[in-house]
């Protein structure tokens, strides 16, 4: 068989992607949107580093999270932050959540035949001040959807999100419906969950987790309390505010 | 040893020593041989209304188009050498477009304006290999009528590319009193049917010909249902409530 | 017509693009054309290549270690090779992988030292962080050209009180950590260097900052079979940057007779 290897050229090429694994999810509620991400970067079994961010905010009410080849991924976020300035110089106002998810499928279109190897997750508040959050494949395909998980334990997130979420497999109690909006503690409480299931099972999630809250005008953020790790990152006078929920995963 | 004004009013983009540049304002001096073309802002929504010249019996005056629309809420009324708006016009309809189509929401009046008068100063020499530019100013100015988060709203803009936002405008021949006369009945709690009348009246007061729905033409943007130029059959029933 | 402004004033080729169907960002290259492009060969391996570099925080800076071998595949080409090379006043960088785009880098930043220091004169200084983020889009862009530079490497610097230490390879991949080893190492001395340093990093002085990097380097020497025992240690702190002497590590194969399967065979 090697004798036959021979009849072919071989050619070695360039492969100018890579994979550097975690995972990041965002879920929807009423009137705010959760936006989480893990924190490690791996490439193959190595730990690159415990603390590369994943989940970036754009404006005061929108928040992206960015998974699967970190230099693409860093790369997107910049030309996406630079195109909102740019808006905001043009038009006199911060981009609408709904024109982020458009612009962001035009840019990742527009790459269309040397893709972004990144999924993206957008959470935030829509102008009318619904939670929403729009979940993107590598070309630019998205919806608006209830919750989404991506990256490298999106196979053992989504399903546990299909069935706590959108309940799933689940039958409601006689006379009763399934609640079509969850409360923030509750939400809080699954991604927590998620993430460290995620870390028990996948190599290649871990270290820490972050956590951003975007809640709507007028929201009253109840299921904040008291929670550990919480550092609010809206200034007063904002309508919106944003809060990171910071938190050690296990490093091994 | 002052050069005389002449020699400056020849290179487009020649400032005078007084420090003007007087292709620029020839044409702005253009738009005041252009029929007259008004603007009212309402509450409800933008109202814009021409005059059509009807030079001969034997023109077709349906075939006269001096308001057009730019996007679903976005219109558009202009005086002056109207051949030069279709340029314009055609931008603000591909910048729109382009809007829509990157952000997935209507541009914004404003923006769609300053994007029609970024074009206003490209005249001039060009540069060797450079994209072909326009040999001279627009002679045209345009009223920009829309509707967006910020409400109605009515935007003037002229040869030398700025732009203005009014309550109400006139621009063209009859612009003078026609202004003057919008000055003293626009108020702001305006209905849309009101400045309709508002628009026809002084119209009708700057008009040589006698004024019928052959030889104006009304406009307007609201809310509910956008643009809209007014048909004949609408159009005679404001006439008749004049 | 063009409607797309950032096009205005500039040479046009209407053949692409007719229709402005691209967005604003993504505008098509209207400029001249290199007739040979499709005969020039691109890299697609490195050749003469450097192994390891390791660099990790401690309390006055950033401590950074490379060996000065460069391998010409498994021969051992150039025995006396520097790879760490100082850029401006704060900054220490180190590379694996092909020593000849490691040259080019280094003149390429070199360049950039005059311009934006001595050309511009402004006072402004180009701290390890700002080198880092130009590196790393020079190598993003490259690697997006599919004419990537070959190398790992690594930045270390220290600025108006701040300890930098960053990671930037061929695909543009970045990131930053308190312990950060290439290459061999990254599987080797990245381990025992997470171990000594990780919590620590404002408590290690610089003696035992070194003793952790020279045994560092001496168990990546015993494994890799492309390392040398020969190298340089930089540090970096608020005195400024400085590359060490090559120095020789004392190393002890005796052991190895005894090793079944390493030396001779007794049965």
């Amino acid at each position: 068989m090697p004798g036959e290897m021979a009849h072919h050229p071989q050619q070695r090429q360039f492969n100018p992607y890579s994979e550097n694994g975690g995972t990041i999810l965002a879920i929807a509620g009423r009137d705010f949107a959760v936006i989480a991400g893990d924190t490690r970067q791996t490439e193959g079994y190595s730990i690159q580093t415990r603390y590369a961010p994943k989940v970036f905010t754009l404006t005061d009410k929108a928040v992206l999270a960015v998974n699967g080849f970190a230099a693409d991924g860093n790369m997107f976020v910049k030309k996406v932050k630079q195109r909102l300035e740019w808006y905001r110089h043009a038009h006199a106002k911060d981009m609408p959540l709904r024109a982020i998810a458009r612009l962001i499928q035009t840019m990742l279109y527009a790459q269309r035949f040397f893709p972004y190897y990144v999924y993206n997750i957008l959470g935030g508040i829509e102008d009318d001040g619904t939670g929403a959050v729009y979940s993107f494949d590598p070309v630019g395909s998205y919806e608006r959807e209830a919750c989404r998980a991506a990256g490298a334990a999106s196979s053992l997130v989504q399903p546990f999100l299909d069935n706590q979420i959108y309940f799933k497999n689940q039958k409601a109690a006689p006379g009763s419906a399934h609640p079509t909006h969850l409360p923030l503690s509750t939400v809080i409480a699954l991604v927590t969950d998620s993430f460290t299931s995620a870390t028990e099972r996948h190599i290649e999630v871990g270290d820490g987790l972050e956590m951003y809250i975007v809640l709507a005008s007028g929201s009253s953020g109840q299921g904040l309390e008291g929670v550990k790790g919480l550092r609010e990152l809206s200034t007063k006078g904002e309508a919106e505010r944003v809060f990171v929920i910071r938190r050690d995963l296990k490093k091994d | 040893m002052f050069l005389t004004r002449s020699e400056y009013d020849r290179g487009v983009n020649t400032f005078s020593p007084e420090g003007r540049l007087f292709q620029v304002e020839y044409a702005i001096e253009a738009i005041k041989l252009g029929s007259t073309t008004v603007g009212v802002r309402t509450p409800h929504g933008v109202v814009l209304g021409v005059e059509k010249r009807v030079q001969s019996p034997l023109l077709e005056s349906s075939s006269i188009e001096k308001i057009m629309e730019i996007d679903t809420h976005l219109g558009c009324a202009m005086s002056g050498l109207t051949a030069d708006a279709r340029t314009m016009i055609d931008h603000a309809r591909v910048t729109a477009q382009n809007h829509t189509f990157t952000y997935d929401e209507p541009i914004k009046v404003e923006s769609a304006t300053q994007a029609v008068c970024d074009l206003a100063l490209r005249f001039g020499e060009s540069v060797h290999d450079e994209d072909a530019m326009m040999s001279r100013p627009f002679g045209v100015a345009l009223l920009i009528a829309g509707i967006d988060e910020v409400g109605p709203q009515l935007f003037h803009t002229d040869p030398s590319g700025t732009f203005t936002r009014y309550d109400a405008k006139a621009i063209g021949s009859g612009s003078e009193a026609a202004q003057s006369e919008l000055q003293d009945k626009w108020h702001k709690q305006m209905t849309l049917v009101e400045a309709q009348i508002l628009t026809l009246r002084i119209l009708k007061q700057v008009m040589e010909e006698k004024l019928d729905q052959h030889n104006v033409q009304l406009a307007q943007v609201t809310k509910e249902k956008g643009f809209e130029i007014l048909d004949e059959k609408s159009l005679k029933e404001v006439i008749e409530q004049m | 017509m063009d409607h797309f402004p950032t096009n205005w004033g500039r040479p046009r080729n209407e053949k692409h693009d007719a229709y402005n169907t691209y967005p604003l960002h993504d505008r098509p290259y209207n400029g001249p054309k290199d007739s040979f492009a499709e005969g020039v060969q691109r890299t697609q391996q490195p050749i003469v290549t450097g192994t390891s570099v390791l660099a990790f925080k401690y309390k006055d800076g950033i401590m950074m270690a490379a060996d000065n071998l460069a391998s010409y595949g498994s021969l051992a080409r150039f025995k006396d090779i520097q790879r760490l090379h100082p850029v401006g006043s704060y900054t220490v960088i180190g590379a694996g992988g092909d020593m000849s785009d490691f040259q080019y880098i280094q003149g390429m930043l070199e360049d950039l030292i005059i311009e934006e220091e001595n050309t511009a004169a402004d006072g402004h200084k180009l701290g390890p962080a700002e080198i880092h983020e130009y590196l790393s889009l020079v190598m993003y862009q490259r690697r997006s050209k599919l004419n990537p530079l070959w190398n790992s490497l690594l930045v270390g610097g220290f600025k108006d009180g701040q300890r930098f230490l960053a990671y930037v390879d061929l695909l543009g991949t970045t990131y930053t950590s308190s312990t950060i080893a290439t290459g061999y190492g990254a599987y080797i001395a990245q381990p025992l260097l997470r171990k000594a340093v990780e919590g620590k990093e404002d408590l290690l002085t610089e003696e035992q900052a070194r003793e952790i990097m020279e045994q560092s380097l001496r168990v990546l020497f015993y494994r890799d079979a492309r390392s040398l025992n020969k190298f340089q240690i930089a540090t970096i702190t608020a005195a400024g940057a400085t590359i060490s002497e090559s120095r020789t590590l004392k190393t002890e194969w005796a052991f190895a007779e005894g090793i079944r399967g390493y030396g001779a065979q007794v049965q």
